[in-house]
């Protein structure tokens, strides 16, 4: 049974931090848990909300309407979400705020007491709390390692004891090995897993998660986080570094990408190892930028003038987020080329409930260096296309790296033999690299593999679709997490006997198809596309699925 | 002490300059300077050479030591990230003036801020000559080129008064056929601690040749009794010449300014070369803290 509380209010009220602390007060009582973030690009005001969805089953998605409860820190929240109410959803308002089925908290005696009107958040969530029959010690202990400052322990304990029971109490299940994250941090836990030395960036929305964590974890891992000018100059700081010998990764959002489109072509030519983490927004432009898109899918797999290869991989998780950050370190340090981790604003800033063994990597990053005693070539023609990296200073023959195209020590070339040669050399790289891409996993089947029905999608969706899956028995889900190299024949053997092959994507084009049709050939115009800057439900899928 | 032949670092590469480019003069200093510098014990395998795109680049090809050939205006963040990598390494930059004060300009200011310890020699021949003549931020007003028939209508940044006013603890200017003073002072950026910016002007002998122009009203800092470490005096100095070609500028060549500071690599505690760094991460140990239950 799938459950959901919105609690809402202005920005710098704490919804999102009140919300984060029930999601691990439920863990916590064995719950698996969603906590799905709503912000507008302000700090002071506007409307915020978050949607905690939990339920003894697992669940990757939240709900938009029928909520068990609002928590209303201000009137707006009231206004804006009475129509997503039912006559069953009890609203916990401080007195102020008018609402039907109100449970109202007197605050101004809390305030008199002493408590700060800065903790009415934590008061609210103590008398949410005591609504949902959370029992108070394990609250409190929750309260007391995420919150500081006494006064907020106070704060919860005067809304627990001034609220009241409601009518379904939570209980507890006893259960071990549960994590609650998001993926903006599983991705910086991934790059810490896969031994970064340096993370540079310059901030935008919804990447910034990622370089606030790592720049928080630095001292205790002792790797640097650089933020510079702008994204160009992060890009080719990041190509430098990586030369040197520096386990490096930037993250960015489109426009940030846009600018450094140049520097991923560096990367092709100069065969240096870089990760990019990016995190989509809804464009174009500037377009709405505290919320989630999957548009930038195109120009993520073509990115850069010219021809070479890439990773373009994308997690649907904090999971995956883990694994695949792991993956995209380890195919470019391996391989030499240029990794893209193709995440968005949902899979980055929604709290996830995950399983112990599903962070459990399948690669080794390393640095793949070799130090030759004499004569060495950094672009070495090799059966494989990947060509011994050594790092300068480290041995006493010159190391090399260039934008130009050259011969194998790196020296400029124009001559069509030699150019042919370094082409074909990038393009069994490519090769190389498809393989090596197999023997992970590409593309994951869920639901009955038989199923004749299928929805195909990649990325932060799958939480949405897993959950509306539930309720699709005669269908499966084809989720694809290499988009490039993309997996071809395991794709086509998914499809070629459907009888409806269903697309499903947070964008308004449907780019997955595009991608789909090009890399295989195969065609279809059934799409379930949303627009509107907001993630994918489970109810919004099921909807557009019966049309 | 090591000492190696100038010669040693040529490379097979065929050099494609015209003949007499002011770029001759600073591809025999840089020569010069790494030998002269490996004499005095620095590792030859450490020095490592960033270039942009353009005739100056094509250095990159003609130094027969590390070499990172990066594209259009990014020689100082590559250089910066190369550093930060791995300290040890004896990094200098090479730009073009259209590289570093039109498509790099950003890159140049925070460079002269942020005070790594690398050197930038900018090859300042005030013209794009590889793309054939067009008018750069440091060309003269009323240079005619194809981009600019009717002449240049605006004044030309003066790089050396942005170096000093963004911050740069070494702030050089030198003559490009005066092979043994530019040798001098790369020698001096080389060894200054922090961010060394060498503004080395370079009659292009197709496109915009100002040798004798240069020769004319050129003098030497150290001879005219200029303090490189008064900041005020700097400034007048860098005020002498505006980049423009007017028949009564004087131009100073040598230090204008040298002062330490906490260097990039200081403030971010950038020692052991990250290569070397064993890390040998656990994992379940990494993603333990975000274990609930």
């Amino acid at each position: 049974m799938r459950r959901s509380v919105l609690i809402g209010g202005q920005a710098g009220q704490g919804v999102a931090k009140a919300a984060e602390v029930l999601g691990k007060i439920l863990v916590r009582l064995g719950y698996y848990v969603f906590n799905y973030r709503d912000y507008p690009s302000l700090i002071r005001g506007g409307h915020n909300f978050n949607v905690v969805t939990f339920s003894r089953q697992r669940v990757f998605s939240h709900d938009e309407r029928n909520y068990e409860v609002i928590v209303a820190l201000d009137q707006r929240t009231v206004e804006t979400h009475r129509d997503e109410a039912s006559d069953k959803t009890a609203f916990i308002v401080p007195s102020s705020v008018k609402a039907p089925n109100t449970m109202s908290i007197d605050v101004a005696s809390a305030f008199k007491q002493g408590i700060p009107p800065i903790a009415m958040n934590v008061i609210l969530l103590g008398a949410l709390a005591r609504y949902l029959g959370v029992p108070k010690q394990v609250a409190k202990s929750v309260v007391k390692r995420e919150l500081k400052g006494d006064f907020n322990l106070k704060a919860f304990e005067y809304g627990y004891e001034n609220g009241e029971n409601g009518k379904r109490k939570v209980g507890k299940v006893p259960k071990k090995g549960l994590y609650f994250l998001t993926g903006n941090e599983a991705i910086g836990l991934g790059a810490i897993a896969s031994g970064i030395d340096m993370y540079i960036a310059y901030p935008m929305t919804p990447a910034t998660p990622v370089l606030h964590f790592l720049a928080a974890h630095k001292d205790k891992y002792n790797y640097t986080v650089l933020q510079m000018e702008n994204e160009i100059a992060v890009i080719n700081a990041a190509l430098g570094a990586s030369y040197a010998g520096a386990m490096t990764m930037v993250g960015t959002s489109g426009g940030g990408f846009a600018l450094m489109a140049e520097a991923m072509s560096l990367q092709g030519m100069s065969e240096v190892p870089l990760v990019v983490y990016l995190a989509q927004r809804t464009g174009p432009s500037t377009g709405v930028p505290t919320y989630t898109a999957q548009a930038d899918l195109l120009f993520a797999l073509h990115v850069g003038h010219g021809e070479f290869p890439r990773v373009v991989v994308a997690p649907g998780d904090p999971a995956e987020a883990f694994r695949y950050t792991i993956e995209a370190f380890y195919l470019a340090y391996r391989y030499r080329v240029l990794s893209i981790i193709l995440g968005d604003k949902h899979l980055g800033e929604s709290h996830f409930t995950m399983e112990e063994g599903e962070f459990t990597p399948t690669v080794k990053p390393e640095r793949f260096l070799v130090f030759p005693e004499g004569d060495y070539k950094s672009y070495e023609i090799t059966d494989d296309g990947v060509s011994p990296r050594s790092v300068p200073g480290a041995i006493s023959s010159p190391v090399r790296a260039t934008s130009y195209e050259h011969d194998e020590y790196g020296i400029t070339t124009e001559e069509p033999e030699m150019i042919t040669k370094m082409m074909e050399k990038r393009l069994r790289k490519a090769d190389t690299l498809e393989e090596a891409v197999l023997e992970l996993e590409p593309l994951t089947v869920y639901g009955d593999p038989a199923a004749e029905r299928v929805i195909v999608s990649w990325g932060s969706t799958k939480g949405a679709i897993l959950d509306a899956l539930a309720k699709l028995p005669d269908w499966k889900f084809v989720k694809i997490n290499y988009l490039k190299p993309f997996p071809r024949s395991l794709f086509l053997n998914e499809v070629e006997e459907a009888k409806r092959v269903v697309i499903v994507e947070t964008s308004s084009t449907g780019q997955i198809g595009k991608v789909i049709s090009m890399e295989t050939g195969f065609i279809t115009e059934d799409k379930v596309l949303r627009y509107d800057a907001r993630p994918f439900t489970p109810e919004y899928i099921l909807r557009r699925l019966r049309w | 002490m090591v000492k190696i032949d100038p010669k040693t670092l040529n490379t097979y590469a065929e050099n494609t300059w015209c003949p007499g480019c002011g770029n001759f003069g600073i591809l025999t200093a840089a020569k010069n300077a790494i030998a002269r510098l490996v004499e005095e014990g620095y590792p030859l395998n450490k020095f490592t050479l960033v270039s942009g795109i353009g005739c100056h680049a094509k250095i990159y090809d003609y130094l027969n030591i590390n070499g990172f050939y990066s594209i259009h205006g990014r020689v100082l963040p590559t250089a910066i990230g190369i550093k930060l990598s791995n300290p040890d390494l004896i990094v200098i930059g090479f730009g073009g003036d259209g590289d570093t004060y039109a498509e790099g300009t950003a890159h140049f200011i925070h460079a002269a801020r942020y005070n790594a310890d690398i050197t930038m020699v900018v090859h300042n021949n005030q013209v794009f000559a590889l793309t054939t003549g067009q008018a750069t931020p440091t060309s003269e007003r009323g240079y005619r080129g194809k981009s600019t028939p009717d002449g240049k209508w605006d004044e030309p940044m003066n790089p050396i008064l942005l170096a000093l006013t963004a911050g740069a603890t070494f702030v050089a200017r030198a003559y490009a056929y005066d092979v043994k003073r530019l040798t001098d002072i790369i020698v001096e950026a080389v060894k200054h601690r922090g961010f060394s910016f060498v503004d080395v002007i370079q009659p292009c002998v197709t496109f915009h040749n100002v040798a004798p122009y240069v020769k004319e009203r050129m003098y030497y800092l150290d001879e005219a009794g200029h303090d490189p470490s008064d900041f005020e005096a700097a400034l007048r100095r860098a005020r002498e010449w505006n980049y423009n070609l007017d028949p009564d500028a004087k131009i100073p060549m040598g230090i204008f300014y040298k002062v330490e500071k906490q260097t990039m690599e200081e403030g971010y505690d950038r020692k052991v070369p990250y290569y070397r760094v064993e890390r040998n991460v656990d994992w379940r140990k990494v993603i333990a803290e975000k274990r609930v239950v």
